[in-house]
């Protein structure tokens, strides 16, 4: 296998320019005759879908939610950046840039950066031009608020719901072309497969969630924009169905994974309560605007927080970083807030939690703007945890929220299987090993909008692509293993249920692969996954039949794959010895507990190729070369 | 043409046709209202308003043919909306509770309707298709209400009337897109006050005749 | 303060809503839910209640869920009569078992209304909800083509104004709580959330002639104004939308 990451020369910021004008072009008459799959309606899935189908193009998109309108954008909460420099802080693409690299600890491609902060600007405008109702000043400008990573104020807002308004902007899109009929929409599918024809992407198979029917599709092209793989730790703040099966049936079929153990911990989500707990709920990062951080200063200090004086608190993040304060990056944040809380200073009665604070904020700016600020977002905390925010500290706690690793795609968004372009979340591209706040939505709308709609032309402009058919072998091979697959789970009949088994894979993922990790504890995970593997396939116990509506059978596959991605993941974190952005190992640390890189040995992309069950992946490397930024120890003090 | 039938026979407009003649309905309600008022001035009183009434002639006719095509329209949509939001939900819940947006009022609205359009016709046929050649229209309604049976019938008419305006006032208002926070409050006050003034004023004349004679 | 909050587990008796499929009969089933912590949402206890039922070997309770944050609109089912249970501007999924005491019977049904068919238990289909916004809850805007975000200033008060028509989340508690199945306050959150911006205008015409004219083909009742969406939506999403909508069709129909 070999990685091209297809980086045009030139000098920075003239790369995408040149890029665009060396791809070919289709005629438009000419678009019409193709055939685009594309699997995920959320921000990168939807505005791809709506973006081929305006151009032209003939556009299958499928979903698992009943409606586009429901994918996991939606949850987005805080805001979207763009180097606009509305607020004449100085911002500026450059900066959006360094921001973007810096905050992903110099693990990301610098060309593929440079280009999201080049389109960003272009996403605000287009997002207002269909309608998304931003923030905006009394004087009916748009406003700008600040984020976590950045010392500008570049995030654009729609209340606490950014990611709902920005999706429902592109689910509109994606509807005008629905009804035009140039998008035919499957809801409730679920991409088992992919499928290769003479090496190239040519379509997939999916099962229908209501009535289990397992169907062929063909293309010329196939998308892939089905989000992230956090749930391999079974709590995240990710939806219930968002999984890995599409990413890693890609991936089986040669797609190359890459950096699968870049995974974001964020830092401000309602703590874990229990057990039967199903999912952790984010609470915005905005808030660390407003809001305080702070633990009590001795540890096995339980008194209530309100009981405990100014002079007894440890306002940590303020005192190690005064630059940024509690503005520091996700990464740093949850370290941070996992520091204190094993040195026994964790408030609540688990003790995992600190304190987020609004009582200075409240004091300062008066209730009414906080409200107006933070209100659907404190309404939301007690609702869950019937405390008051207005009167009574947060207690926060990191929680697994988004990866940055994903399938390995070069500068055309494709993956190692040419016809097969992976976007968003699912690809690895831009983050590096930590994402910045509010730069999700950015990157996903880029991919869809203004990234795929020319790479893909160019793709099917300069490829000799066959003609093919449902009916043609490779078809109804992929279809039947896919069925048998099925059959298979179906007849184990065990005794533990599949929510058991990803409870227990959760954990080990959790405890030796998550905020914090060693060499010797991933070694050991290592094992209790392939332990756990085994016992999948003898005791799992997945209800009712293929052929109806059953969703444990969906989530049966789902977890499956998610036992066999961890390992992946395990495998791809033990080969990095060095500690960068989210992947934080305590093997390789400085002396005042951040992250150590090893820019000589580890300035690369990690891409795992399947090699075949039960066989360890190979490993490729792409070399990052840095040519526009100094790499150093990252510094927000 | 064709634009304007789509235009009525959609949910909008058939509500539309609602509101507006039901608001006319309250319009024709408070005149008749006042006119009936004259009767605490005595028989004359109220003798000569009706004479001067019948004087109007054609233009009396003119409001009588309009107020029976509105009542046609009025009774026909609501027939249809009924019939349609029936049909909306063929399996009924279990269990249904209100979430405390429904009132007496609009819960009940087709049947008070169809109880008004029954007294409806019972009045008109009481004091409006008899003969007043012989006998002056005070003499028509004193007997009447000499009855108290006639007296308990009209005034649970009018309980349901006030009932079924008291939803219907506002809802017109906001059927033809009349809501604005700032004066919705004052429009759903006017129609408690409104369903009140009507209940209260047209049913306290069958208890007055009732009584003076 | 939560220090303080007593930690409880409740016992319940549910009755849920079994449907195999959408033309099947359905019926009221009992189970009991016990030792329920007070602090699990309502899906998490539907999830331990499944839990025991797929251990049991019986078929597990069917119903749609996905963000459990209340954002994503999958989740939703009549709680004791009330669309996502008794908690006002609440979803399903942030309904807390804190809000029900020991012993409680609870009923819970999907959401039932013609324009809504039953797939399996709990789960319904709301793609008629889809149809009416392909049929104009858009505004035409390739890609591309757009100018500055800031080149069309308009006043602070209705970019709010629009955000609260725009925050529906599509649940369909709007349908599931009118007594007439009124699609209503759905179509009018997304006519005013278009109707309030300068952009939405050019198509504001022929944008709510085609969703009402779509919203009565599905199948959908007629608003009485009964008020309930209002009191029922999550989002707490205003009549006012509904006067707005009927306004705007009244000048797309007449003027």
């Amino acid at each position: 296998m070999q990685l091209d990451s297809k980086v045009p020369d030139g000098p920075l910021s003239e790369k995408w320019d040149q890029h665009l004008f060396d791809l070919k072009l289709i005629n438009p008459a000419n678009k019409r005759k193709f055939e685009i799959v594309v699997v995920g309606t959320g921000l990168a899935g939807g505005a791809a879908s709506a973006t081929l189908a305006e151009l032209g193009y003939n556009v299958k998109t499928f979903c698992i939610q009943d409606s586009p309108r429901r994918a996991h954008s939606i949850a987005a909460q805080g805001g979207i950046n763009a180097a606009k420099n509305y607020s004449n802080d100085g911002d500026s693409i450059r900066r959006l840039f360094y921001d973007t690299i810096k905050g992903g600890d110099y693990r990301a491609r610098e060309a593929n950066v440079y280009r999201l902060a080049q389109i960003s600007n272009n996403i605000i405008d287009q997002c207002v031009a269909q309608g998304v109702p931003f923030a905006r000043e009394y004087g009916g400008l748009l406003a700008n608020r600040s984020f976590g990573g950045a010392q500008v104020s570049r995030t654009f807002y729609a209340r606490g719901q950014t990611g709902q308004q920005l999706l429902l902007g592109a689910y509109s899109a994606l509807s005008r072309q629905i009804a035009a009929g140039k998008v035919k929409m499957f809801t409730r599918r679920d991409m088992l497969d992919l499928i290769i024809v003479n090496g190239k992407a040519r379509g997939i198979v999916t099962r229908n969630l209501v009535n289990g029917n397992i169907e062929s599709h063909a293309a010329d092209a196939v998308v892939l924009a089905t989000g992230g793989y956090g749930n391999v730790f079974y709590l995240s703040t990710n939806a219930m169905a968002s999984n890995v099966t599409a990413a890693y049936s890609a991936y089986r079929k040669g797609a190359a994974f890459a950096n699968p153990c870049y995974t974001q911990i964020h830092p401000t989500c309602v703590p874990v309560h229990g057990t039967y707990q199903s999912k952790l709920t984010l609470m915005s990062e905005s808030l660390r605007n407003d809001g305080r951080v702070w633990v009590p200063k001795d540890s096995g200090d339980k008194r209530p927080p309100g009981q405990i004086p100014e002079s007894e608190r440890d306002y940590y993040l303020e005192n190690k970083y005064p630059s940024f304060g509690n503005l520091v990056p996700r990464d740093v944040a949850s370290r941070n807030a996992k520091l204190q809380c094993d040195m026994g200073k964790g408030a609540g009665e688990t003790g995992l939690a600190v304190y987020l604070d609004f009582e200075d904020a409240i004091k300062r700016d008066g209730r009414d703007v906080i409200a107006k600020k933070y209100g659907n977002l404190f309404q939301m905390y007690e609702k869950i945890t019937a405390d008051n925010p207005y009167e009574a500290p947060m207690m926060i706690y990191p929680a697994m929220h988004y990866a940055m690793g994903g399938l390995w795609v070069d500068y055309n968004l494709m993956s190692t299987i040419p016809g097969l372009f992976v976007l968003g979340e699912a690809n690895f591209s831009d983050h590096g090993a930590n994402r910045l706040g509010a730069s999700a939505l950015m990157q996903g709308l880029a991919d869809g909008y203004f990234i795929i709609p020319y790479t893909i032309g160019g793709y099917l402009a300069g490829t000799e692509l066959e003609k093919i058919d449902v009916d043609d072998s490779a078809f109804k091979e992929t279809a039947d293993t896919v069925r048998s697959q099925i059959k298979k789970m179906l007849s184990i009949s065990g005794r533990r249920t599949v929510d058991d088994f990803h409870r227990e894979l959760g954990k080990i993922m959790w405890e030796y692969c998550g905020m914090s990790r060693t060499d010797e504890g991933l070694a050991k995970a290592k094992d209790l996954i392939v332990e756990l593997k085994g016992e999948f396939r003898e005791n799992a116990l997945v209800p009712g039949s293929g052929a109806e509506f059953n969703q444990n059978l969906e989530k049966a596959k789902r977890v499956a794959d998610f036992i066999e991605f961890g390992e992946l993941m395990i495998i791809d974190a033990l080969a990095r010895k060095e500690s960068c952005g989210g992947h934080f190992n305590a093997d390789y640390q400085t002396e005042e507990n951040e992250a150590r890189r090893d820019d000589e040995n580890y300035s690369h992309v990690s891409a795992w190729e399947y090699a075949g069950e039960g066989k360890e992946p190979v490993f490729h490397k792409e070399s990052l070369a840095f040519e526009n930024v100094e790499l150093t120890q990252r510094s927000y003090k | 043409m064709n634009w304007f039938f789509d235009i009525i026979r959609s949910s909008i407009g058939k509500k539309m046709m609602m509101a507006v003649t039901g608001l006319s309905f309250c319009i024709f309600l408070t005149g008749h209202l006042i006119g009936n008022l004259t009767i605490y001035k005595g028989k004359d009183a109220f003798n000569t308003y009706a004479e001067k009434l019948h004087s109007l002639g054609p233009l009396l006719t003119a409001a009588e043919i309009g107020l029976l095509l509105f009542a046609v329209v009025h009774v026909l949509s609501g027939t249809l909306l009924f019939i349609g939001n029936f049909y909306a939900r063929p399996q009924r819940y279990v269990i249904k509770k209100s979430a405390g947006g429904r009132t007496v009022g609009s819960r009940t609205m087709p049947y008070t309707g169809f109880f008004v359009l029954l007294f409806v016709v019972f009045h008109l046929i009481n004091f409006h298709f008899v003969d007043k050649t012989q006998q002056t229209i005070y003499l028509i309604v004193s007997n009447a209400f000499a009855d108290p049976v006639y007296v308990f019938v009209y005034i649970a008419a009018m309980i349901i009337v006030a009932v079924h305006v008291s939803h219907g006032f506002w809802s017109a208002f906001q059927t033809v897109g009349a809501n604005h926070p700032k004066y919705m409050p004052i429009v759903r006050g006017t129609a408690i006050c409104f369903s009140l003034a009507i209940g209260v004023g047209f049913g306290f004349l069958p208890i007055y005749i009732f009584y003076m004679q | 303060m939560s220090e303080s909050k007593d930690k409880k587990a409740i016992n319940l008796t549910l009755k849920v809503w079994r449907q195999i499929g959408p033309d099947v009969k359905g019926s009221l089933e009992t189970y009991h839910a016990g030792d329920i912590s007070t602090d699990m949402s309502f899906l998490e206890m539907l999830d331990v209640v499944n839990e025991g039922l797929i251990i049991e070997g019986k078929e597990p309770i069917a119903f749609d869920h996905d963000c459990r944050e209340g954002i994503c609109g999958m989740c939703g089912a009549m709680v004791n009569g009330r669309a996502h249970g008794p908690e006002k501007g609440t979803t399903l999924c942030q309904l807390h078992m804190r809000h029900f005491s020991d012993n409680d019977t609870i009923v819970i049904e999907p959401w039932k209304s013609r324009a809504f068919k039953i797939i399996k238990d709990l789960a319904v289909d709301r793609s008629a909800l889809d149809l009416i916004i392909q049929a104009g809850g858009y505004i035409s805007a390739n890609a591309g083509g757009a100018p500055d975000g800031n080149a069309i200033p308009f006043p602070q008060e209705s970019a709010e104004k629009a955000m609260d028509a725009a925050a529906c989340i599509g649940c369909g508690a709007c349908v599931a709580s009118c007594p007439n199945a009124s699609a209503m306050l759905f179509v009018g959150a997304k006519v005013s959330h278009f109707a309030l911006l300068p952009q939405g205008r050019p198509e504001a015409v022929k944008r709510v002639l085609a969703m009402v004219k779509k919203m009565d083909e599905c199948g959908f009742g007629n608003c009485t104004n009964e008020t309930e969406c209002e009191a029922e939506c999550p989002k707490e999403i205003s009549i006012t939308n509904i006067a707005r909508l009927n306004r705007e069709y009244l000048k797309a129909g007449f003027l």
